[in-house]
C-alpha cells in the first residue's frame, strides 16, 4: 500500500479519472468501483466509503455520471452509475491531460514506462 | 448483523440534508458496508473482526461529514418532502402545491378535460345569467340619481287598471298640488313622419313636458333641452336622439337650429340626446324625436281622456312611502272634488327601474337561482370524479402519510388542485357564457330596457372568479375531507382494494346522487311548469287568426289628410292598389292592431239604461276600423254584419260590439238596433250609434288577461285621425308581400312613410316574448341539468357496480341467478333515486310558488307536471343504473373472483 502522503496526493488528481473510466463502458454500483480500483491497482489504490461516496455525488451533481436505483431480480436494490455524454467528453479531456502529465513526469524524473 | 444503517445516519445527522437526500444517501452507504461486511465474513474472518474492519472506513473522526459537506447542500429552513411540514411557509407551501397540482392535472388528461367540461357548463351557464342579472337588475339606469325617479299613475283598480295612464287635467292638478317632488313631468307617445330630404320616415317619438329632461337629469350631447315657453302649443321645437342626429344628419352639430319636416310642419332643432334615454314603451316602440307636450285647451281641461305617463323626482329625504301618502291624498281630493270622473280613482308611485324590470325581475332571480343548482350538480359530478380518482391516488396518500406528512397539509394540497379544475372550469365557462350570451340576446323581449347593456364586464368576471373559488372549494371538499379521515392500517389491510369504497366513501358518494336527484328534481319541475304554462299561452285564442296576416303601420299627416274625406279617399286608393296583388285575400285599414297599443278605452252612455254611478262607469276599449276588418282578420261575427263602404258620415253611425258588450248590456237580448254613445250621456256633440253587428272578443292589450269590454268603429265615421294601420290577408307567406304592399301605398303617395311590416304571428309572439324568454332558458338550464345529474348517475352506479364485480362474482358462482343479481343493483339505484324525490318533491313544492307569477293557466302545484317529472328522473336513473348492472352481470365468476 501506498503511503498516506502520496495516496491523497495522487487520489486527488486522478480519482475523477478513475471514477469515470470506471462507469465508460458499463453502468457500475458503488461498492463494485471501489472492488475494482482496488483490484485493478493491485490493493495500491484503494478508496475509503467517506471518500468515494462524496466523490460520486460530486460528479453527479456536475452532470458528468448518473445514478439510478435498479432493482435486479435476486439482488438487492442498488444505485448504478452511468456515464453522462457530458461525462464522456470530460473523460476524454482527463485521459489527454493526465497523458501530457505523465509524460512530463517522465521526461524530468527518467522514469520510464515498463 | 451490526446495524449499518444507524452507524451511518448518526455520521450524517450534523448535516441537515433533506430527509429524501439523507435517507437516500444512507442507503447507498449502508448497501456498501453490507457488502463489505458480507465479504469479509466469506473471506472466513470472524464477525467481530469484519465489523471492526468495516468499521475503520468511517473511524475517521468527520470524514465523511467533512467531505459530503463539499457536495451536498443542508436545507436552510425545514425539510421539503411534500406534506411533511406541520407549520410551514405558506407561501412556499402554496407554489409547491401549485406546481404538483399541475402536474398531476396534466398527467390525468381524460379526467382533467371531462371535469372542466363540467365546471364549465356549470359556471358559464352562472356568468351568463349573471350578465343579464347585472345588466338589467343590478346596474343603476342611466340617469342622474335614479333610484329618486318614480312613475305616478292613475289607480283605478276598480275598472281593472290598477296602473292607468293620468289624463291631463288630472297631471295638471298634481304638478300643482304635490310637494313631495322635485320636478314631475308628463310625456305621452306621438308618432311623426320625417319627409324631406331621403326615404320617408316614421318615427317614435314623445311629446314631454318642458322639465322631462330636468326630471330625468339628462345633459344634452349638443344644444340644449326646451325651456318652459316652449311648452305652449304651435311652438315647433324638436329635440334629435344620437342615433337618429348620426343616421339621417350625419352627426353634424350646424344641426342645432335647423328645420326639419315633422308630420308636414317645419319643426327647429334645438338639440340631441343621448341615446341612453330609454323609457318604458310598448313594444318596439323607441323614441327618436321629443316635442314639447304644450297641451291645447281642451286637452288640459280633460280629465277623461287618459293617455299621458307620469315621471317625477323624489325629493332628497322624501320617501317612497311619504310619496305615496301624499299622492293618495291628492287624488282623494280629486276624486271628491270631481267625482264624474275621478269616483274611487287613487295614485300608484313606483320606482322608475321597478316599472323598467317589471316581472323580469322574478325571472330573473329565479333563473339565477335554477343555474346556482345547475352548478351544484355540476359540483357534485366532479366531486365524485375526485373520489373515484383519490381512491386510485390511495397508494400515494397513504405513502406520503407514512412518510409523516400532516393531514391538515395534505388536505390543503387535494383543495389547490380542485381550485385549480374550478378555475380552469371558470376560463372556458367564460367562453360558453360569452358564446350563449350571443343566442340568449336574441331571445331578450324587445320592450325590455337596457337589455342592450348586456356584456361581459369587470363585474362579471369577479363573479365568475369567486364561484369558480366556491366551486372548487365546494367539490374539493368531499374528496379532502375524506383523504384527512384516512385510515392508514385499514388501507394496507385491505390490500391495495379501494377503501374509498369502505362505508365512509360509499356513504358519501351515495349522498352526492342522492343531492343531483333532489336537484335536478327541483329544476325540472320549475322548467315543466313554465313550458306548461307557456304551452297554455300559445294555445290561448287571441280571438284572430293570426297566420298569413302581414300587418303595418300608416301614420297620416294631420297636416296632408285634415279631414276624414280626404282620408277616406286614401285608404280607399291604397285599399283598390293592394287588393289585387298576386298572394292577397283581402285587405282592410286597422286602428291600433291587438298587441301594439296599450291604451284606447273610454266610458259609453247607453240608451234605455241609466248610467250607473260614476265610480262604477265601464271602461270599453275602442277601435276604429275600415270595411272588411273582421274578415280579414279572421274575428268570427257572432250576429248582424261588418261596417262596409256604405257607412260613411252621411248615414246612421254604426257600432260594432264585442259579446262581452253585449252580455253585459243586454244580457237576454238582441243588441243588434240598440243605441249607445261613447262618452257622456250629456255629451249632445256626440252621436249615438246604432249596433249593426257582434263579435267575438279580441285579446288587445295584453295576451294573457282576458278580454275586456270592445267596440269597433267605422274609420269612416269619426272625425278624428284614428285608423293607422293595414292588415292584409295572404295566401302566400304574408312578409313576402311587405315589398309590393308597400310599393302600392307610395304610388298613392310616394311620401307616406310605411312603418313596422311583420307578420301577425310575429306580433303575437313579441306579446309572450317576455314569458318565451323565461322559459327557453329555465327550460334550457333544466334540460343541461338533466344531463349532467343522468351522467353522475350512471357515473356512480358504474362505479360502485365495478367495486361489487368480485361480490357479484361470488354470488353468480354460488348459483344466483343473473335476474337476481341485476334486480339488486338496479334496486340499490331506485333507492338512492327514491331519496333524492324524497327531499327534491317537497323542495319542489315550496320553491316553485316563487314563480307563481311567472304562470298562467296552471298551479304552482300542478300535480301533472310533478308526477310526470318523478316519473321521469326515475327512468333516468333507472337506465344509468340498469346498464352498469347489465355489464356486471355478464363478467366470468372466475375473472371477477380473481379481479382483487
Amino acid at each position: 500500500m501506498a503511503s498516506p502522503g502520496l495516496d491523497r496526493e495522487l487520489k486527488k488528481g486522478s480519482a475523477e479519472l478513475l471514477i469515470l473510466s470506471l462507469v465508460e463502458d458499463r453502468p457500475r454500483h458503488g461498492y463494485d468501483i471501489g472492488q475494482l480500483i482496488e483490484l485493478r491497482s493491485r490493493g495500491a489504490l484503494r478508496f475509503n466509503v467517506a471518500s468515494l461516496y462524496p466523490l460520486l455525488y460530486r460528479l453527479e451533481k456536475r452532470g458528468w455520471i448518473r445514478g439510478r436505483w435498479v432493482e435486479k431480480a435476486g439482488q438487492r436494490r442498488r444505485r448504478y452509475y452511468r456515464l453522462t455524454p457530458a461525462g464522456k467528453k470530460v473523460l476524454a479531456s482527463q485521459r489527454d491531460g493526465w497523458l501530457e502529465f505523465v509524460e512530463a513526469i517522465g521526461r524530468i524524473t527518467g522514469i520510464q514506462y515498463a | 448483523m451490526p446495524d449499518w444503517k444507524a452507524e451511518v445516519k448518526a455520521r450524517l445527522a450534523g448535516l441537515s440534508l433533506a430527509p429524501a437526500r439523507e435517507m437516500e444517501i444512507a442507503d447507498e452507504l449502508t448497501q456498501h458496508l453490507e457488502d463489505e461486511y458480507e465479504q469479509a465474513l466469506s473471506r472466513g474472518v470472524s464477525e467481530d473482526e469484519a465489523e471492526r474492519a468495516v468499521l475503520a472506513d468511517l473511524k475517521v473522526p468527520n470524514l465523511l461529514a467533512r467531505e459530503l459537506k463539499r457536495v451536498e447542500r443542508p436545507v436552510l429552513q425545514n425539510p421539503v418532502a411534500m406534506g411533511t411540514q406541520a407549520k410551514s411557509n405558506v407561501i412556499g407551501d402554496l407554489g409547491q402545491d401549485l406546481r404538483y397540482g399541475l402536474r398531476i392535472l396534466a398527467k390525468n388528461r381524460a379526467f382533467t378535460a371531462i371535469a372542466v367540461l363540467a365546471l364549465a357548463l356549470g359556471i358559464g351557464a352562472n356568468s351568463a345569467i349573471f350578465s343579464v342579472v347585472n345588466a338589467i337588475l343590478l346596474r343603476p339606469l342611466p340617469y342622474k340619481n335614479p333610484e329618486q325617479l318614480v312613475m305616478v299613475w292613475e289607480n283605478a283598480t276598480h275598472l281593472g287598471f290598477p296602473k292607468n295612464t293620468p289624463s291631463p287635467a288630472n297631471f295638471l292638478d298634481w304638478r300643482q298640488q304635490t310637494t313631495v317632488f322635485q320636478g314631475i313631468a308628463a310625456f305621452a307617445e306621438r308618432s311623426f313622419n320625417l319627409t324631406g330630404a331621403g326615404e320617408p320616415e316614421r318615427l317614435d317619438g314623445r311629446r314631454v313636458s318642458a322639465n322631462f329632461f330636468d326630471v330625468l337629469g339628462v345633459r344634452t350631447i349638443i344644444g340644449r333641452t326646451f325651456v318652459p315657453q316652449e311648452d305652449q302649443p304651435g311652438t315647433k321645437v324638436v329635440l334629435l336622439n344620437e342615433n337618429l342626429w348620426k343616421r339621417r344628419f350625419g352627426g353634424d352639430p350646424s344641426v342645432i337650429g335647423r328645420a326639419v319636416t315633422l308630420n308636414n310642419e317645419a319643426y327647429t332643432v334645438v338639440g340631441v340626446v343621448p341615446n341612453s334615454v330609454r323609457l318604458p314603451a310598448f313594444g318596439k316602440w323607441r323614441d327618436q324625436v321629443w316635442v314639447p307636450i304644450a297641451f291645447p285647451a281642451e286637452e288640459s281641461a280633460s280629465r277623461g281622456d287618459h293617455f299621458l305617463e307620469v315621471i317625477a323626482r323624489l325629493k332628497p329625504n322624501v320617501t317612497l312611502a311619504q310619496a305615496r301618502a301624499e299622492m293618495e291624498t291628492i287624488a282623494a281630493r280629486l276624486a271628491h272634488q270631481y267625482p264624474q270622473y275621478n269616483a274611487r280613482v287613487g295614485a300608484a308611485v313606483n320606482p322608475l327601474h321597478e316599472e323598467i324590470v317589471g316581472d323580469m325581475k322574478v325571472a330573473l332571480w329565479i333563473l339565477l337561482g335554477a343555474v346556482a343548482f345547475v352548478l351544484l350538480i355540476a359540483c357534485a359530478n366532479v366531486a365524485n370524479l375526485l373520489l373515484a380518482r383519490a381512491a386510485v391516488r390511495q397508494k400515494e396518500i397513504a405513502l406520503r402519510l407514512a412518510l409523516g406528512a400532516d393531514r391538515v397539509r395534505l388536505t390543503k394540497q387535494l383543495l389547490v388542485e380542485s381550485v385549480m379544475l374550478s378555475l380552469l372550469g371558470g376560463v372556458v365557462g367564460l367562453g360558453l357564457a360569452y358564446a350563449g350570451l350571443q343566442v340568449l340576446t336574441r331571445f331578450i323581449p324587445p320592450d325590455l330596457v337596457h337589455a342592450d347593456m348586456i356584456a361581459i364586464d369587470g363585474k362579471v368576471l369577479v363573479f365568475t372568479l369567486l364561484i369558480a373559488l366556491v366551486t372548487g372549494l365546494i367539490f374539493g371538499l368531499a374528496p379532502a375531507s375524506q383523504a384527512s379521515h384516512f385510515n392508514l392500517s385499514e388501507t394496507l389491510k385491505e390490500g391495495g382494494r379501494d377503501s374509498g369504497a369502505g362505508a365512509r366513501g360509499k356513504r358519501l358518494r351515495s349522498s352526492l346522487v342522492i343531492a343531483e336527484v333532489a336537484v335536478s328534481v327541483v329544476l325540472l319541475i320549475g322548467a315543466g311548469l313554465l313550458i306548461n304554462s307557456f304551452m297554455h299561452l300559445r294555445n290561448l285564442d287571441p280571438g284572430f287568426r293570426a297566420d298569413h296576416l302581414l300587418a303595418l303601420s300608416l301614420n297620416l299627416s294631420e297636416v296632408k289628410y285634415p279631414d276624414t274625406a280626404r282620408r277616406t279617399a286614401f285608404f280607399d286608393e291604397v285599399v283598390r292598389r293592394v287588393q289585387p296583388l298576386p298572394g292577397v285575400q283581402s285587405v282592410a285599414v286597422a286602428g291600433n292592431l291587438p298587441f301594439t297599443y296599450n291604451g284606447d278605452s273610454m266610458s259609453i252612455a247607453v240608451e234605455g239604461i241609466p248610467d250607473p254611478p260614476p265610480d262604477q262607469w265601464p271602461d270599453v276599449i275602442y277601435r276604429a276600423i275600415g270595411p272588411g276588418y273582421f274578415s280579414t282578420m279572421g274575428i268570427p261575427l257572432v250576429r248582424g254584419r261588418e261596417f262596409t263602404d256604405g257607412d260613411t258620415l252621411d248615414t246612421t253611425r254604426g257600432v260594432v260590439i264585442g259579446e262581452k258588450t253585449a252580455k253585459h248590456y243586454w244580457p237576454n237580448q238582441d243588441p243588434i238596433g240598440k243605441r249607445l254613445k261613447p262618452g257622456a250621456r250629456s255629451d249632445n256633440e256626440t252621436p249615438w250609434r246604432t249596433v249593426i253587428g257582434v263579435v267575438k272578443d279580441v285579446r288587445q292589450n295584453d295576451f294573457i288577461a282576458e278580454p275586456k269590454m270592445q267596440m269597433y268603429f267605422s274609420y269612416k265615421q269619426v272625425g278624428q285621425l284614428v285608423a293607422n294601420a293595414l292588415i292584409v290577408r295572404t295566401s302566400v307567406d304574408p312578409l313576402s308581400l311587405a315589398m309590393p304592399v308597400r310599393n302600392a301605398i307610395w304610388s298613392v303617395d310616394k311620401d307616406q312613410p310605411v312603418a313596422n311590416i311583420d307578420s301577425m304571428e310575429n306580433i303575437v309572439a313579441g306579446a309572450v316574448a317576455r314569458q318565451r324568454f323565461s322559459m327557453l332558458l329555465l327550460a334550457n338550464f333544466a334540460a343541461l341539468a338533466l344531463v349532467l345529474a343522468a351522467v353522475g348517475i350512471y357515473g356512480v352506479m358504474s362505479y360502485t357496480v365495478a367495486q361489487q364485480t368480485r361480490e357479484i362474482g361470488i354470488r353468480i358462482a354460488l348459483g344466483a341467478k343473473r335476474g337476481d343479481v341485476l334486480k339488486m343493483t338496479v334496486k340499490q339505484a331506485i333507492k338512492l333515486v327514491g331519496l333524492g324525490l324524497a327531499i327534491g318533491l317537497p323542495s319542489a313544492f315550496i320553491l316553485t310558488r316563487v314563480m307563481s307569477t311567472l304562470l298562467f293557466g296552471i298551479s304552482a302545484t300542478d300535480p301533472i307536471t310533478f308526477l310526470g317529472i318523478s316519473l321521469a328522473v326515475l327512468a333516468v336513473a333507472l337506465l344509468a343504473s340498469y346498464i352498469p348492472a347489465l355489464r356486471a352481470t355478464k363478467v366470468d365468476p372466475m375473472i371477477a373472483l380473481r379481479a382483487q
